[in-house]
């Protein structure tokens, strides 16, 4: 907060020496005061705390694992999260370099530094550089967060370095726009108005640009909502051309605010006042040359970078992710464990083993021919509307075919084994779409019998959560129905020690996989007290 | 040096010797030099940017929807809130700090010669905000009014822990942190920012009120002089020759 003419930290700057000295001392006295600085802009409340905050934030993530699926991390995804979190710090360094720009001005010491020999396009260029400690800190923890989502050992996929660079350079470019707003608006309120204005106006822009890709992708992150992971080379982000954009922008800007540097105002830096009364705040001839020739260097840049990302889907993405929508085993590499197969997406052959788990957990339990039944486990994705539609799977008609997503962990996992099951008793997975008797209570047991807590898997499946009374229950493809009287036998059957009721399902393997079987004969079978009114509820709706 | 250069200041006459005619008077003879040392152009800036904002909800090409109008007028409330953070800075601060006036009375007479700005300003935010975007006016104004408030209270607050004469900027950025990280850092089960037509929002509501009635007594107390300057500490920016 001093002011850098009467603290003794800045002591390092060159302000008794000569005029003519070497370049080197004055780049020295240069990355001094942006060590200065930067040390300054640490210790402002705002950047202090969100940095805390955010270091904190990562930490706990690292630490507690993240969520639901954060066990088993799509790294593909996984690059792109660490951008959105970064703009807190982006901003909190915005508003605090502009105003550490600002203090000479706050302070009246302005007139002071002019007898300085270091030229105020100087301290401009070390304002600059005090952000980039700040980029340096978001890439590491940038770099912790990937790490951490790596080396799980369900991580899949591959990150990409382009992403990962956008959360340290959005950092370093709202950093050197504080730096030219200060330049070009010398005004105290300048910096927090152009963040709200700059806000609403990216609002506006997603808003308004569904149809126009290219508009999007001009702000500093493009977040996608994303449904479900998909393969890697189906994503069709421009990420490196996007880089590119942003660090054309940065040198662009930076450029322009130690251009403006001299100037003091709005006005004079467009050339409506008169031409600067003090020829020391200019950049030399020389230097103003270089600068404005990298000025040029860095708009071409940005605009190959824009006209880059703006290109949209080529038609080969398109018809890829068609293929992988409607004809995925052209893609798919297959894993034999035990008597079945798994068919996944080459970046997930790793996860086989995981799904392998579930199937033989899940057809121990069956009895007759379908414990023995050779699955084919297809991994499916629905690309064709882009990133970021959701779409249902369509159930798949093939005999002991059973479709599982990209995403695993949480929920996924017992909706897997509904799906398993399911399959092992309709045969397919359009039938087992359409079943609503007492097979629904087998499936709905196979499933989750052997889960470590049956009962609070029973709640996760189901999309309200409840464990009484009728709800629809998740599965990879269509989800299943349970009426309030399936629901009541298979919690009974849940709460049961499962050896006994395991003896009893292989016993009457044919008449409970049989569509002829009510709900209410299906608990007879198991030596369950048959819940009222389920004869009623049984009948399908048509 | 310090109780040299700087009288023991803050300690002003006790406002209970004068009389209700008394403090009427003084509060006649200081309205209008009040008036002319409001920092306007902060207000005018952050009011102008808001209603731009404001404005800004007639730009959406088929037509404005409530949940963006009401994010365009909590972005607007924003804006003015970091105008209004720059209320309570003097540049004559250490020399007024000597007045026989409580910074009490000089403050509040401040927000008294802003109100009526303010009201007016969020009269004409929301009639900039096309009649069929508009989210229910009683809760938003009660946002509006949290916001506008708690940026007044961390300006008193800067006021009281700094030494600095105007220390509005600073407030502004934290306000401006504050206001962008909180909807988002925020837990899930804290109901303060929820989107429209949620089941929550009466609740939410009930949380900005009490926020509003914080936010009032933080800006009393840390307005009231203290009796003693802090020491050292917070006061790390003393004023320069």
């Amino acid at each position: 907060m001093s002011s850098t003419v009467s603290s003794p930290r800045t002591k390092a700057l060159p302000t008794s020496t000569p005029a003519g000295e070497s370049p080197r001392r004055r780049l020295r006295a240069v990355l001094a005061l942006a060590r200065v600085e930067a040390r300054e802009l640490l210790l402002q409340i705002p950047v202090f705390v969100v940095l805390c905050v955010y270091v904190a934030y990562v930490g706990w993530e690292l630490w507690t694992g993240g969520g639901e699926d954060g066990a088993y991390p799509v790294l593909q995804d996984v690059d792109r999260a660490t951008q959105p979190e970064s703009l807190f710090l982006g901003v909190a360094v915005l508003v605090c370099v502009n105003r550490a720009v600002l203090r000479s001005r706050r302070r009246g010491t302005d007139g002071h530094f002019d007898v300085l020999v270091m030229e105020p396009w100087r301290r401009t260029v070390a304002h600059l550089l005090s952000v980039v400690p700040f980029a340096l800190a978001t890439a590491l923890v940038v770099a912790a967060q990937f790490t951490g989502a790596a080396l799980k050992p369900g991580a899949v996929g591959t990150g990409s370095f382009s992403e990962l660079a956008v959360a340290p350079l959005a950092v370093l470019l709202l950093g050197v726009l504080g730096v030219l707003i200060a330049r070009l608006v010398p005004s105290a309120f300048g910096a927090p108005l152009f963040v709200v204005g700059g806000y609403i106006a990216v609002v506006l822009l997603l808003s308004s640009s569904e149809d126009t890709p290219w508009l999007r992708w001009l702000t500093p992150f493009v977040d996608e909502f994303q449904a479900d992971p998909l393969p890697s080379d189906l994503l069709g982000r421009p990420a490196a051309w996007h880089a590119l954009y942003l660090v054309g922008l940065i040198v662009l800007v930076s450029c322009a605010a130690v251009l403006c540097g001299g100037r003091r105002t709005l006005p004079a830096a467009l050339g409506l006042a008169r031409a600067a009364r003090n020829p020391v705040a200019w950049p030399a001839v020389g230097p103003a040359r270089l600068v404005k020739a990298v000025a040029l260097g860095a708009a071409v840049l940005t605009l190959a970078g824009a006209v880059g990302q703006s290109r949209g889907d080529s038609p080969a993405l398109l018809a890829a992710r068609k293929q992988a929508s409607v004809a995925p085993e052209k893609d798919h590499t297959c894993v034999p464990h035990g008597r079945s197969t798994y068919c996944a997406f080459p970046e997930w052959t790793g996860r086989t083993e995981d799904w392998a788990a579930v199937v033989r957990r899940v057809q121990s339990l069956a009895g007759g021919a379908a414990g023995g039944t050779k699955l084919t486990v297809r991994q499916r994705v629905d690309a064709r509307y882009g990133l970021s539609a959701s779409a249902t799977l369509e159930p798949s008609s093939t005999h002991g075919q059973v479709t599982v997503g990209t995403r695993w962990g949480g929920n996924r996992v017992p909706e897997f084994s509904v799906g398993v099951a399911s399959v092992l008793v309709a045969g397919n997975e359009e039938a087992a779409a359409a079943m609503c008797d007492g097979r629904v209570v087998t499936v709905m047991w196979l499933a989750l019998a052997t889960t470590s807590d049956p009962m609070a898997s029973l709640r996760d499946v189901r999309i309200d959560d409840s464990v009484s009374g009728s709800a629809i229950v998740l599965a990879p493809t269509h989800p299943l129905e349970m009426t309030a009287a399936q629901t009541t036998v298979v919690r009974e059957l849940l709460q049961r020690p499962r050896y006994g009721v395991t003896a009893k399902v292989k016993a009457h393997w044919t008449e409970l996989t049989s569509p002829k079987t009510s709900t209410a004969r299906a608990a007879e079978l198991l030596d369950v007290p048959v819940p009222k009114g389920s004869e009623k509820e049984d009948k399908c709706e048509e | 040096m310090r109780g040299v250069t700087r009288p023991a200041a803050d300690e002003p006459l006790p406002a209970a010797g004068l009389g209700r005619h008394a403090v009427g008077g003084l509060v006649r003879a200081l309205v209008l030099p009040v008036a002319r040392g409001l920092p306007w152009r902060p207000l005018a800036a952050g009011g102008t940017l808001g209603l731009l904002i404001a404005a800004g909800t007639r730009l959406h090409s088929d037509g404005v929807q409530p949940w963006l109008a009401l994010l365009h007028l909590r972005a607007a409330a924003l804006a003015f809130g970091l105008g209004l953070a720059f209320l309570l800075d003097d540049p004559a601060r250490h020399t007024t700090a000597t007045v026989p006036v409580r910074r009490l009375l000089r403050a509040g007479l401040r927000v008294a010669l802003v109100a009526p700005v303010a009201v007016a300003w969020w009269g004409a935010a929301v009639l900039l905000v096309p009649a069929e975007g508009r989210p229910p006016l009683g809760d938003v104004t009660l946002e509006v009014a949290a916001t506008a408030v708690l940026a007044l209270a961390a300006a008193a607050a800067a006021v009281r822990l700094w030494e600095e004469p105007e220390p509005g900027q600073a407030t502004a950025a934290v306000v401006l942190v504050t206001g962008v990280a909180a909807p988002l850092l925020m837990p899930g089960r804290w109901t303060l920012f929820v989107r429209l037509g949620v089941d929550r929002w009466d609740e939410a509501h009930r949380a900005w009120a009490w926020v509003l009635a914080g936010a009032v007594l933080v800006w009393v107390a840390c307005t009231v002089e203290p009796v003693r300057r802090p020491l050292g500490g917070w006061s790390r920016s003393s004023p320069r020759p």
